[in-house]
């Protein structure tokens, strides 16, 4: 369990269960949470907002719904309900498999549609990506998970904010003329092979695109490529590939067979890719239920509080600069005890930090439990950490033999497209003829220096397919409605390599044009139909070289029904990274100063709900509560409580429901943004968090005027650390939504928490912890009622009693249940207003506490002195841990809800479970 | 039942006699001019005074019920985890002021406290404007008014009913049957009061408005045999009503499971209080009232005595009962009920449980001494204070318990907006505009009542009966 566990209290002693309230009880926090309660009724400044947003909602459900005369079945066929339409009932959902693309991999996923219309998304749990993360006692049980994002993707289908029309300069044009302009374009361009034309793409694993891509090089070999994603996932790939002279690598951690982890600021929880596959193998890891099962241990090292820093057993806060050193040391440090020959000398990377004799003390540890299990444990990084962290990584996890148990190459296509900044560069130039935008906003999200606004007007011509009309949007010449995943024919490799289908559940909403179409039109191929680009591609992957035939159908029909093929899985590669290269890699590293006061440190990170901002118009996720803020609908600025404190700030609420926080300037190289601040427990000292994807000039009615722009600091050499950062503070205050702002558990025992040897000691300590309460009057009542029901034993005989359970120990309070459970149950979003009058209208929510774990002892009570109040405070707040529990309907027997509510909303269904009308 | 008897017995002395109700030996035609005239004759411009900032109170509150129906409830400060707020405090308070029409009107003629006489028609319209008042609120609080009838067990094709076994449906049956019960009984009594206001009508209107309303009485032995059985009967039906309304409101609270609020002792002690609301706003109604309607020879000094009397008694139960909750949250030994009362009496609200506490335990404790019920201005000043403090009682009840409750993770504050407190602020405008029309269009008193109490009216008085004396 996490660090220093309290001492598991024995049942005939104090059955209080006191980790928690710690912190509560200083006189100092009362004060602060007295302060900090959320919310406010007193100004309604804008009461109808609640109905502006159910009224967008239902914008969103009518285009789901009665608003869509007809059917928009897709016209190619979707194998399971053509082959059985005699099977199709009125109502009853049909589940397809398709998968969401990501940054170079792919969620797969089934998904629900109802009558013709995609409601809801779940994993695909057959898909290899899940397989080997199933425990055996529980493979009867199929589940794929998801993450937040890919359960909300399914409201940006339905956006009624969303591009819906090709537009010229602005002005509408009719479909048909803008597909001609693609043909005409597609003519000209073959008449100077391409040349001045520029394409600029997402990341993508798709190998359709990727062939398409390869025929249009071959006709017109002047274009060029270039890729740009503003948070690019890859780093760890890209790491492992620099350590070979020619081969391309993918690298995939697979936490399921892991029993010591080690995350080097990698956030495999809520943001690094394929999360949803990582945090499942971890939590695998986690499940245990009886006292002979083991369990995994992870060490996280962060700069932020992220949730995989709360989920951590052991969890060590070093500025997010100077997590290299930490990785230089554990790297020395595992070579030492590994023995043998030297890989590389780390020493001169972290020769110039000073490690405190806590941190010396906890990698020494960790170093110890990683060695000892070889083979059988994982050091990861994450994107935010530079190229060299995960290089030194890669050879930890060399070092310690876990490639090919729990760390796997596979051999990958080599990216062969370009920067942002070298494409920059030749607009800038005036090289570009005509810029080909497909998907991304850059114009939004590109390293602020280069001014890619400006340098996009200096081409003759922007040729856009974008699914909002965005900041993009208005410096693109032509701009063409894209079509979402759901509409679109697509595939993608996952992280392992296998073939996955992306099939869709609807003709496209608004004549969206799908990617590879596009593609085709403006390369002027034939087909361009997407469906048949895919086809052809399935055939050229799986049966190279050989004519169509029935097996070749078969298995086409296999793959559609399915959603992947199996055994299309890369070959993992056993590394042997060349020598020349680890040194060339390790050279010339120079290590930051740490962050002070006076030069702090921004950190940019991808936000656990609009992402990089393409999610800025989805409503439930504006609405999500930040997993570990709680905070809805916007950005703010995260720093640590000492920081705060040395910058003379303060979160005041004054008015005791109404929570303001200052607003703070911050300036890094002459480049100033403005945000509310946050005070975040367990951040790294001198260190500002800064999440991207707000501030947005051109979102939809559901972004428009969330949070700040933290891109207008973000510069190509920054891009995720900025060092040198000075904070002005201002006069101004802002006005937070936050969900849950009570921090402590007030001593009751809602959480129980125990380590694995006190859990093995006593299983069930749990229930050991009960509160203190008589009962009343046991001696004469069996059941301990005054005045027994005889009705009770009437309802006794019900045939069944369900029973919901959640595995705590395996929750990480990553909040996708309370999208799934929104978009499931079509559950209305209310708006930053109505949330600061806590009317967020969430079925699920997921509390969250923090404990400091500090020893504690009542009598001794350090406040009394004014100095260790102020003292112990700091450091409670300076490392603590972070406890989740999702709330929701219990379901219960005899529900007390059912008997109260005068409507009948809530009533007991024949099979004994609780629902709601 | 007098058996003729040739013994001779002394007149009973002077300290025995009873004290006349009826002061300075009125006869019975002042009775009748000095009630009637209140509402005969120009408007007073008191009335005016106090009319014209009433109806524009009242209508503040309809504007704020367009307001809340137009744009949601939403205006309103309730939200997770105080969902009720203002709205049922306020209900559950005019409730509570309704209590005292009843009780004075039915219990106590029950048990023929003669008294009662002189107060219980004020007392009566009291209850049905407060109820009027109370009514408001769960009515507009379902959003969509529109539905409200789907409160009532109607048959419909879906074969969907109320849940009968939620306190919020008896909520509304027991409202709805006290309401009409009080109105009804209140008519029955208005009948004799309406013809004498017929009979000295001076317009055609008004003629023809009595003697609609008067029903064709003429005072006869059979509609006096008549009237007298079916006053009787109602009274009968009221007086359990008394005890049920607010019982059943505090089943709303003692049926569900919080802390705070599920606890056996909810339905006597609301009742308690309800009858020392209600008693509070007789008293703050009718101080004024007798002075500047000269009554004070019919509302006499021992009716405001007796009234503090009641009130004390109440107020002292109340009190009790307050210590009660405290004493069976440490008995019961349940950490929650404790965390919430000492939440109550020290958290963030302790000023309204101090408020409370002050206004309905210790100031009333005042009423013990003669020289302070005779005190108007006091007797008058601490009835407000009553009231002010049976709001904070239902404040208390109402957020204390709410805003912290098991889990900490869901602990919130709750603030009214301005659309709440100038709903409640409107309910005021409603009552007194309707109070003043009451007193402005039908007596005030109930002048048969009054007279068949005053000596004149015994037969065996000296002045009683046909024997002498002049009607």
């Amino acid at each position: 369990m996490k660090t220093i566990p309290p001492v598991c209290p024995e049942p005939e002693g104090q059955k209080y269960w006191r980790s928690i309230d710690q912190l509560a009880e200083t006189p100092e926090f009362q004060a602060m949470v007295e302060r900090e309660f959320p919310q406010g009724a007193s100004e309604l400044r804008d009461p109808v907002t609640r109905r502006n947003f159910v009224k967008l909602m239902s914008a969103s459900a009518l285009l789901a719904g009665v608003g869509l005369t007809g059917c928009r079945r897709p016209e190619e066929k979707i194998l399971p309900f053509s082959k059985q339409p005699q099977g199709y009932t009125h109502g009853v959902p049909e589940y397809f498999a398709s998968a969401r693309p990501t940054r170079g991999s792919a969620v797969p996923v089934l998904v629900k549609s109802s009558d013709g219309r995609p409601t809801k998304i779940e994993g695909n749990a057959d898909h290899p990506a899940y397989q080997s993360n199933e425990a055996p006692e529980h493979a009867g049980f199929k589940h794929g998970g998801t993450d937040t994002f890919t359960q909300a993707s399914v409201l940006n289908l339905y956006d009624p904010d969303r591009a819906m029309r090709f537009a010229k300069e602005g002005k509408d044009v009719q479909r048909e003329v803008a597909l001609d302009y693609l043909a005409e374009f597609a003519k000209k361009a073959s008449q100077n092979e391409g040349d001045g034309i520029y394409f600029l793409m997402e990341q993508s694993s798709s190998p359709s695109r990727l062939r398409l891509q390869k025929i249009i090089a071959e006709k017109y070999k002047q274009v060029r490529w270039f890729s740009y994603e503003p948070v690019d996932l890859s780093v760890a790939d890209e790491a492992a590939s620099s350590l070979f002279y020619r081969d391309s690598y993918k690298v995939e951690y697979h936490l399921e067979q892991a029993e010591r982890i080690l995350s080097l600021d990698c956030d495999f929880i809520g943001s690094e890719q394929e999360s949803f596959r990582l945090m499942r193998g971890f939590s695998k890891g986690r499940r245990i239920e009886k006292a002979e099962d083991n369990m995994n241990r992870l060490y996280v090292v962060e700069g932020l509080f992220t949730l995989t820093g709360a989920a951590a057993d052991h969890r060590l806060g070093v500025a997010t600069s100077q997590i290299i050193a930490v990785a230089a040391r554990v790297a020395t440090e595992v070579q030492r005890a590994v023995g043998g020959k030297q890989i590389a000398d780390f020493t001169e990377i972290h020769r110039s930090y000073k490690f405190t004799e806590k941190e010396e003390k906890w990698i020494a540890e960790c170093v110890k439990d990683l060695v000892q299990h070889g083979k059988k444990c994982v050091v990861c990084a994450g994107y935010r950490q530079p190229q060299v962290v995960h290089v030194m990584s890669h050879l930890i996890n060399q070092m310690l033999g876990n490639f090919g148990s729990t760390v796997m190459l596979y051999s990958a296509p080599k990216q062969e497209e370009g920067t942002l900044q070298k494409l920059a560069q030749r607009l800038h130039d005036g090289r570009v003829d005509t810029l080909v935008i497909i998907g991304g906003n850059p114009v939004y999200n590109a390293p602020v220096e280069l001014d890619f606004a400006n340098a996009c007007k200096k081409a003759k011509n922007v040729i856009r397919l974008g699914y909002y009309e965005d900041e993009t949007a208005t410096v693109s010449t032509w701009h063409f409605p894209m079509a979402h995943y759901l509409e679109s024919w697509g595939d993608v490799r996952t992280g392992d390599g296998t073939l996955t289908a992306v099939q869709p559940l609807i003709e496209p909403l608004f004549n969206g044009v799908r990617e590879l179409e596009f593609l085709a039109r403006i390369g002027g191929l034939t087909p361009t139909s997407a469906y048949e680009i895919v086809r052809e591609t399935f055939h050229e992957q799986i049966f190279p070289g050989k004519a169509k035939d029935t097996a070749s159908e078969e298995m086409w029909k296999r793959f559609l029904h399915d959603g992947f093929i199996n055994g299309t899985a890369g070959r993992s590669a056993a590394p042997e990274f060349e020598k020349e290269k680890i040194s060339q890699a390790l050279s010339k590293i120079v290590l930051d100063l740490p962050p002070t006061a006076n030069a702090l440190e921004v950190v940019f990170h991808r936000d656990s709900k609009v992402d990089d901002g393409r999610y800025n118009n989805n409503g439930w996720l504006q609405e999500l509560p930040d997993p570990i803020t709680k905070l809805t609908w916007e950005n703010v600025i995260l720093m640590s409580y000492k920081t705060a404190k040395a910058l003379g700030l303060k979160v005041e609420n004054k008015e005791n429901n109404n929570l303001q926080v200052p607003v703070i300037k911050v300036q890094v190289d002459g480049r100033e943004i403005e945000g509310p601040i946050w005070i975040q427990p367990g951040m790294a000292d001198f260190t500002l968090g800064l999440a991207l994807g707000y501030g947005r000039t051109r979102s939809g009615r559901i972004g428009k005027g969330t949070g700040y722009n933290a891109y207008l600091l973000r510069t190509t050499h920054g891009i995720y650390i900025a060092s040198g950062a000075k904070v002005l503070k201002t006069d101004a205050m802002h006005p937070l939504a936050t969900t849950q702002d009570h921090w402590a558990m007030e001593g009751r025992p809602i959480i129980r928490e125990a380590n694995l040897e006190q859990f093995r000691k006593k299983p069930d300590f749990a229930k050991a912890m009960q509160m203190e309460e008589p009962s009343l009057m046991p001696h004469e009542n069996p059941d301990g009622r005054m005045y027994p029901n005889p009705l009770d034993k009437a309802n006794d005989v019900a045939v069944h009693a369900w029973g919901m359970s959640i595995d705590l120990s395996n929750c990480v309070g990553c909040s996708a249940c309370m999208v799934a459970c929104q978009s499931e149950n079509n559950i209305p979003i209310v708006g930053k207003d109505q949330v600061r009058n806590n009317r967020e209208m969430h079925w699920i929510r997921i509390d969250r506490y923090f404990t400091s774990g500090l020893p504690w002892k009542k009598d001794s009570a350090p406040w009394n002195a004014d100095k260790d109040r102020e003292a112990l405070l700091e450091a409670n707040m300076a490392d603590p841990q972070m406890i989740t529990q999702p709330m929701l309907c219990q379901h219960c027997e005899k529900a007390p809800c059912e008997s109260v509510c005068p409507v009948n909303a809530t009533v007991h269904d024949q099979e004994g479970l609780n629902v709601m009308v | 039942m007098a058996e003729q008897t040739n013994l001779k017995l002394a007149p009973p002395p002077r300290s025995l006699e009873r004290i006349p109700l009826v002061q300075n030996n009125r006869s019975i035609g002042w009775i009748s001019d000095q009630i009637a005239q209140i509402a005969e004759g120009k408007t007073p411009m008191w009335w005016w005074l106090a009319f014209i900032p009433s109806i524009l109170l009242a209508t503040m509150l309809f504007v704020m019920l367009a307001y809340l129906v137009s744009t949601g409830v939403g205006v309103w400060g309730p939200g997770h985890p105080v969902m009720w707020g203002w709205a049922i405090i306020n209900f559950v308070w005019w409730i509570g002021i309704g209590h005292a029409g009843t009780l004075i009107s039915a219990i106590l003629f029950l048990l023929r406290q003669k008294w009662r006489t002189a107060v219980n028609r004020a007392a009566e319209a009291m209850t049905i404007f407060a109820v009027m008042c109370a009514g408001i609120f769960p009515v507009v609080h379902i959003g969509r008014v529109w539905f409200g009838y789907w409160l009532f067990p109607l048959p419909n094709s879906n074969s969907i009913w109320p849940q009968f076994r939620s306190p919020l449906m008896w909520d509304v049956f027991a409202v709805s049957t006290y309401f009409t019960v009080s109105a009804l009984f209140w008519y029955i009594g208005l009948v004799p009061d309406l013809a004498v206001m017929r009979d000295r009508a001076k317009t055609k209107i008004r003629k023809f408005a009595y003697g609609l309303f008067s029903l064709g009485w003429t005072g006869s032995n059979r509609h006096w045999s008549n009237y007298e059985k079916a006053y009787l009967i109602l009274a009968g039906l009221s007086t359990p009503l008394v005890l049920s309304v607010h019982s059943i409101v505090s089943l709303d609270f003692a049926v569900s499971q919080l802390p705070g609020w599920h606890t056996t002792i909810f339905p006597p002690y609301f009742v308690a209080g309800a009858v020392f609301s209600g008693f509070g706003m007789v008293l703050t109604l009718l101080i004024p009232l007798r002075t500047i309607c000269k009554l004070e020879d019919v509302i006499t000094m021992r009716h405001i005595d007796l009234m503090c009397k009641v009130t004390l008694a109440t107020g002292s139960i109340v009190g009790y009962a307050y210590g009660m909750e405290f004493f069976i949250a440490w008995y019961g030994g349940n950490p929650f009920e404790r965390t919430i009362f000492m939440n109550r009496a020290f958290g963030t609200f302790w000023w309204g449980y101090w408020t409370m506490i002050a206004c309905n335990v210790v100031f009333p404790q005042l009423f013990w001494i003669k020289k302070f019920r005779h005190n108007l201005l006091l007797v008058w000043i601490l009835s407000i204070f009553v009231n002010i403090g049976m709001w904070f009682e239902r404040f208390e009840i109402v957020v204390t318990s709410l805003y912290r409750d098991f889990i900490p993770a869901n602990w919130g504050y709750f603030r009214p907006t301005w659309v709440d407190i100038a709903t409640y602020m409107g309910t005021f405008g409603l009552f007194f505009t309707l109070f003043l029309l009451f007193l402005r269009f039908l007596p005030v008193i109930a002048i048969s009542e009054v007279k068949g109490v005053t000596p004149q009216a015994d037969p065996h008085h000296p002045l009683g009966g046909a024997k002498g004396g002049h009607h």
